[in-house]
């Protein structure tokens, strides 16, 4: 199912940013940085989670889905590419509609740019920049089998649910063994978030 | 909602989508990637003491552009964000060009020629030399120039200053870990490589942020991890690496010897010590078990401020461990009692027989560069090359001989960095020649070291960004980045690597080695300084080093490049190198035997009181290098990380990013709170990359390990209280008529701390 | 150690005229939409050669030479038509092109803002301000090729229709008449200055075009950005076509002036093929973009119109986890339709900031998966 991809740990991420560095090294777009680095639990642990584009497959790119502009292409090998830009219009409509977050957009120059999975090191046979210097693995970049022999018992899924629905990914994440169920892609209706409420649910204008 | 003027163009976008600015490491023009010719020179990181490999792409014009990973053995093909960043330092525009000049400090910077700023410095070292003796002039050098530069500066410092003060930067950071070693093993390294740690059953972390400050290690805790390892972890913040540890001691900081020797203590409560490894291989054992005996863990759990049980649970789960590994770093060593906290992890690796077998020893993670190659040759107060004593006269008697002069001409032992600064306040050094090094920002008690600086009549820098030290200096002398000539650094397994030449230095620049030959030439000992270049250095460094303890001399630069990288001891040309220490048993003291220390805890030099309660703490992030003289100038860098803030526990009610003042009894500041509960309530942390106003050295305490010298940055008493306004980060500092590279700039006036210890999250971006 | 690197392997595909993007529309509806566009389109074929005979005065102004050119514009025009419903008749695209037009048609919108609508087209479509914030060197050279093309189709679409004529004003004279449609628009000397310009504005059209798709293929071979994931047929074909274009349509005038129209009859034949195959090339690959980019002022003004909405409604939506502003309003209750439209059943998401989104999914990762390496 899985061939050549990245492989995602947020469990060995030590928020070091490499990967944001290394990002902008790639030739195909020097000096702009397209992998997201969160500090999810801020305020309570050092706890960091990279975010690149998991290349969804079912629903086959939401991002590419939602272009008004059929600027967003996906390869034969299900690589969504970022957006074409004779075509991009600017619309920001794959970045709202993307469930994991991922495209950046430059409003002036009316051009969405993403993550590609490095289309210009993997065509080379190379690794993706972020997951070639990572320096806890948690970005790791080749087959589950590679994974595996590296890190004895782990799983991986590739199934993450919103709500209702489930979005299969080409890029998967390292789960703890035997899960079944999809990774959550987190819980919306919030009232309160680390013990302050939400907007809407009575916090400050 | 507001209905102001609304632009045509553009409209919104959520935080962190736009965040597209080029980061400014170069000038935006250089970063199009339109080379389709490149060549890749093999090389290493400058930064820290893992010394990650990697290939600098150089462009078809010879000039440094960029940065590709190498799959060097130490790292392979990882890199963390200083490494990824480096390149851009070779060809910044903040590059000093030409030697800066002025013969008061009333007067500001001018651009001379070489001829004259030589002349002026000779001048100098004569006119004080002559009013106030030889060793009224000083020299200190650094920890991150390579081997044979190292070693230059001890020899230039005895043989053409002819002055008994020289010291280095490496007096802040490695030095406590050296004298334990020396003292319990007698040889001066880490015990065991890097790769010995996939190997072992349990690994003990102590006072290292490898996370932060070793990133590229991180692999090999992971990797120990995946092969079953447990991980224990002794620090009083909970870093990335403590978060997921198995257990986490979050002790009060300066109180580890406590905890070690309480841990000894339960472990020979339950029988769970090597007796067989300690009579054959041991002395002082009986001593030492004696005085671990007063350390119950209700004592130590008192003292540290740790439940009892976890002191039980690591004392099990190293002790059981068939094979254990305890690596330290700046955590256990930047205090009064560095060396003897250093002594007590010794102790216990000893006692539970966890030496020189794969998988089970003992290290210390060296921070500079070239933290373990830079003390080996010279360049420290009472050391001479090949780590020979500088007091003792057969040691004296070697080295006159390879440097062909009277043991009578060779100066005695010297003095600490610190303690030269003492004596410069007091004008028992009037004059002084800095390479590689920022004491402005590196060294405790700002005050005292401005004011040190202050008093010297004649102070020359060497350093290729101008440093808030250099900016202070009568001459700066514009000298070569890492990537414009070639040499050796030892990194934290004591591994010799080469660090090639990937282009030529700008014009007006030259290389360390040159201006001490060449001051050298000026003073009357060129004969002893005809060195073309650095391999003439590090050929004469083999043989100087050859028949001792740290023996260099199987080791040439044609073998480092064909091998990556040899161990010492080599000595001899056939040699292998000595990865693992200890394998045979035997230490490298005469009797062979590891020396066992007694260790009593004694507290903090700063005393706590009511106006000053609470600990400070320093310690590095990950986006800056030590005092930042050139990450603070990397684009990429300082968007991750603009400026210093304060780490405080929500328990003190301060908000996120509200001014806090942190005063010590040397000094205050304000700094953003980062509210966190990953630090403990009674400490605060504040990173020290920065310079004053925003220096955490401007509040740590000039106090000293007596065997060490080592000062005490790890703790200090403290208070919070709020303030008003933050204290805004200076610009770095840059020759008159420049100004700091602008697009590399942009994020420092961010008021805000971090989102994380680490940095600001990608979408937390102005 | 050192040297170049070959040339990429993987190739992205699709990027065809049925959209890639518009994988969940069924197939029927495929059908009947190309269907529909097959009808749209053979309509405006019908019209534009309605009105070529109209606007040629019953082809008594036709240029019987220039027939091939107008059989191409017939052909151009049923592909871009065709391509064009197709296109819109996408989820995506369909909500943005009614609610691109409505707000362009509007006349609240008229009243309130006159000018945006035609500032947006002037800087988005004539100076395409936004490819400077890509690249300064990329808009110069873009901004030939557009002028160069605008010009030299301004000239030849009503040559070949047969709708401009150019007659003697006298018997023997050197001035001239120029007509459109059969009436005269002005008579010029064809010594002056406006003579030579109208005689050699196709010239000038080819120099531009040349120097800027000369710079374009320059790049394709130097700039490692552009050179990742480049293709022949999208990315060198279109700029190889507007070269050969050029090149031949100068050598014409080459051929003329100094050879005595040596050569001028095989270089006609070739200006001619290359002429033909672009336009009909021109709805499938890289210049239907020439098509798409009105889009981006639709898109602009409708999000531009729906922040001025008066004093009492809510301009923005705010993440509803952090508060931030993520975009107007109507763009996002917009995506969320499309959402809807494409059964995304994650559209209530599209409420949430990028952020927001990454950091739930972090925390429930964190809660629900794994605290750490365990």
């Amino acid at each position: 199912m899985l061939g050549r991809t990245i492989f995602i740990d947020p469990g060995r991420c030590i928020g070091c940013q490499a990967c944001v560095s290394a990002c902008r090294e790639c030739d195909s777009h020097r000096g702009k940085s397209m992998i997201h680095l969160d500090y999810p639990d801020e305020g309570r642990t050092v706890a960091s989670l990279p975010t690149v584009c998991m290349h969804c497959e079912d629903p086959v790119a939401p991002c590419a889905e939602v272009c008004p502009a059929e600027a967003i292409l996906i390869t034969a090998d299900g690589v969504v590419q970022e957006a074409d830009p004779t075509r991009c219009i600017g619309c920001a409509n794959c970045v709202n509609a993307c469930p994991f977050g991922v495209p950046k957009i430059d409003l002036e120059a009316k051009l969405q740019m993403k993550c590609n999975l490095c289309y210009d090191r993997t065509s080379y046979g190379l690794a993706p920049m972020c997951a070639t210097v990572c320096p806890t693995g948690a970005l790791f970049y080749g087959t589950v089998e590679e994974l595996q022999a590296e890190r004895p018992g782990v799983d991986v899924s590739t199934m993450f649910a919103f709500g209702d629905t489930v979005v299969s990914t080409g890029v998967a994440m390292v789960v703890s063994g035997e899960r079944r169920a999809p990774v959550p892609g987190g819980t919306l209706n919030l009232i309160e978030v680390n013990g302050r409420p939400t907007p809407g649910n009575g916090a400050r204008a | 909602m507001s209905h102001e003027y609304v632009p045509l163009d553009p409209s919104v976008a959520p935080l962190g989508t736009r965040d597209f600015r080029d980061a400014g490491g170069l000038p935006a023009a250089a970063w199009r990637a339109d080379q389709t010719e490149q060549t890749l020179v093999p090389t290493h990181c400058c930064f820290c003491g893992v010394q990650c490999g990697m290939y600098l792409r150089v462009d078809g014009h010879g000039k440094v552009f960029g940065v590709e990973p190498r799959n060097h053995d130490i790292n392979r093909m990882r890199l963390c964000p200083k490494g990824i960043n480096a390149y851009q330092q070779v060809n910044h525009p903040d590059r000093l060009t030409a030697p800066l000049m002025r013969r008061s400090r009333d007067e500001e910077f001018r651009e001379v020629s070489w001829e004259e700023a030589l002349d002026f410095t000779v001048a100098e070292i004569h006119r004080i030399q002559a009013e106030h003796g030889r060793d009224a002039f000083g020299m200190l050098g650094g920890a991150s120039l390579f081997s044979e530069k190292t070693y230059l500066v001890g020899k230039f410092a005895r043989v053409a200053l002819k002055t008994r003060h020289v010291d280095y930067n490496g007096r802040l950071c490695m030095v406590s870990a050296a004298g334990a070693n020396k003292l319990a093993f007698g040889i001066d390294r880490a015990g065991n490589p890097f790769s010995d740690m996939l190997q072992t059953d349990c690994l003990l972390i102590a006072g290292a942020n490898v996370g932060e400050c070793f990133p590229v290690l991180t692999q090999y805790v992971w990797g120990a991890r995946d092969r079953g390892a447990t991980l224990i972890v002794v620090d009083p913040r909970e870093t990335a690496v403590a978060r997921t540890a198995d257990i986490h001691v979050a002790l009060k900081s300066g109180t580890d010897s406590a905890f070690f020797n309480a841990v000894l203590h339960v472990i020979v409560e339950e029988g769970l010590t090597d007796e067989a490894f300690l009579a054959e291989h041991a002395t002082g054992w009986a001593e030492v078990k004696a005085t671990v005996k007063e350390y119950p863990p209700a004592r130590a759990a008192e003292i540290c401020g740790v439940p009892e049980e976890q002191i039980v649970q690591v004392a099990r789960m190293f002790g059981r461990a068939e094979r254990a590994m305890a690596c330290h770093a700046r955590g256990i060593e930047h205090h009064t009692q560095g060396v003897e906290n250093c002594l007590t992890v010794i102790n216990l690796c000893a006692a539970t027989g966890n030496l020189g077998r794969p998988g089970a020893g003992y290290g210390t993670l060296t921070g500079q560069g070239n933290g373990q190659g830079g003390r080996e040759h010279g360049q420290k107060s009472d050391l001479l090359p090949g780590g020979r004593s500088i007091n003792d006269p057969v040691h004296r008697r070697q080295i006159s001989a390879i440097w062909g002069i009277e043991e009578s001409e060779l100066p005695q032992a010297g003095t600490s960095m610190m303690e030269m600064v003492w004596q410069m306040q007091r004008h028992e050094i009037r004059g002084l020649i800095g390479v590689c090094n920022n004491p402005f920002v590196s060294l405790p008690n700002y005050a005292v070291v401005k004011d040190g600086y202050d008093k010297l009549e004649f102070h020359a820098q060497l350093d290729f960004f101008l440093s808030e030290t250099a900016a202070n200096a009568h001459v700066v002398f514009p000298v070569t980045t890492w990537a414009e000539d070639e040499g050796v650094m030892a990194n934290a397994e004591a591994r010799v690597i080469k660090h090639n030449k990937a282009q030529e230095p700008p014009a007006g620049v030259r290389t360390d080695t040159w201006v001490m030959c060449e001051l050298a030439r000026r003073l009357g000992e060129g004969g002893k300084f005809a060195f073309e270049g650095s391999k003439d250095v590090f050929d004469e460094l083999r043989r100087a080093s050859a028949g001792t303890v740290i023996d260099y001399y199987g080791i040439t630069y044609d073998r480092l490049e064909a091998t990556g990288g040899i161990v010492w001891p080599c000595p001899s040309l056939e040699h292998p190198g000595t990865p693992r220490l200890f394998e045979d048993g035997r230490t490298y003291h005469p009797d062979g035997k590891v020396h066992l220390q007694v260790v009593e805890w004694r507290p903090p030099a700063d005393p706590y009181s009511d106006e000053f309660p609470m600990r400070l703490t320093t310690g590095r992030t990950v986006a800056h290098f030590l005092s930042g003289n050139q990450t603070r100038r990397l684009g990429g860098l300082v968007e991750q990380t603009p400026r210093p803030w304060v780490e405080i526990h929500p328990s003190h009610g301060f908000r996120n990013g509200e001014p806090v003042r942190v005063v010590t009894r040397r000094g205050s500041e304000v700094l953003p709170a980062l509210v966190t509960e990953a630090i403990r309530p009674d400490h605060v942390f504040v990173p020290y990359h920065w310079p004053y106003p925003t220096a955490a050295n401007a509040l740590t305490i000039d106090a000293l390990d007596p065997r060490s010298k080592i000062p005490e940055y790890k703790v200090c008493a403290v208070r919070i209280e709020r303030a008003e306004a933050i204290d805004p980060v200076p610009a770095p500092p840059v020759p008159p008529g420049r100004e700091p590279y602008p697009e590399a700039q942009v994020s420092r006036t961010d008021p805000l701390p971090p989102t994380s210890p680490q940095g600001r999250g990608t979408a937390e971006r102005g | 150690m050192a040297g170049t690197a070959p040339p990429p392997q993987g190739r992205p595909t699709g990027g065809g005229p049925t959209g890639d993007g518009a994988a969940g529309v069924v197939a029927s509806a495929t059908r009947s939409t190309a269907a529909r566009a097959s009808l749209i389109a053979a309509a405006a074929g019908v019209l534009l050669v309605v009105a070529i005979v109209l606007g040629s005065r019953l082809l008594r102004d036709f240029d019987s030479a220039l027939v091939p050119y107008a059989v191409a514009t017939v052909f151009l025009t049923f592909g871009v038509v065709h391509r064009y419903v197709v296109w819109v008749s996408a989820p995506a695209a369909r909500r943005l092109f009614t609610q691109g037009w409505k707000a362009a048609l509007s006349w609240e919108n008229l009243k309130r803002s006159p000018a945006a609508l035609p500032k947006m087209i002037a800087t988005y479509l004539g100076f395409q301000k936004f490819l400077g914030a890509r690249s300064h060197a990329r808009w110069a050279a873009h901004q030939l090729i557009f002028w160069g093309c605008l010009l030299a189709a301004a000239i030849t679409f009503p040559l070949t229709w047969g709708w401009f004529t150019f007659t003697s004003a006298g018997a023997a004279g050197p001035g001239y008449e120029m007509r459109l449609w059969g009436f005269k628009l002005f008579g010029f000397d064809s010594g002056s200055f406006l003579g030579w310009a109208l005689y050699h504005g196709l010239d000038l059209a080819a120099v531009m075009v040349i120097g800027g798709a000369g710079y374009f293929l320059w790049r394709r071979m130097r700039d490692r950005a552009a050179t990742t994931g480049q293709r022949f047929g999208y990315d060198f074909l279109p700029l190889l076509a507007l070269i050969t274009i050029s090149v031949t349509g100068l050598l014409l005038t080459f051929s003329e002036m100094f050879l005595h129209g040596g050569g001028y009859e095989f270089l006609a034949v070739l200006h001619m093929a290359s002429v033909v195959l672009t336009l009909v090339y021109l709805p499938f690959g890289k210049f239907f973009h020439i098509v798409q980019r009105p889009a981006a002022v639709g898109m602009q003004l409708f999000k531009y119109t729906a922040r001025r909405q008066g004093p009492d409604a809510e301009e923005l939506r705010s993440c509803r986890r952090c508060g931030q502003p993520i975009d107007t309003v109507a763009a996002v209750d917009n995506l969320r339709a499309t959402m809807r439209d494409l059964r995304l059943g994650f559209d209530e998401w599209a409420e949430y900031c990028p952020r927001c989104k990454r950091v739930l999914r972090g925390t429930a990762y964190l809660s629900n998966v794994k605290r750490g390496f365990k």
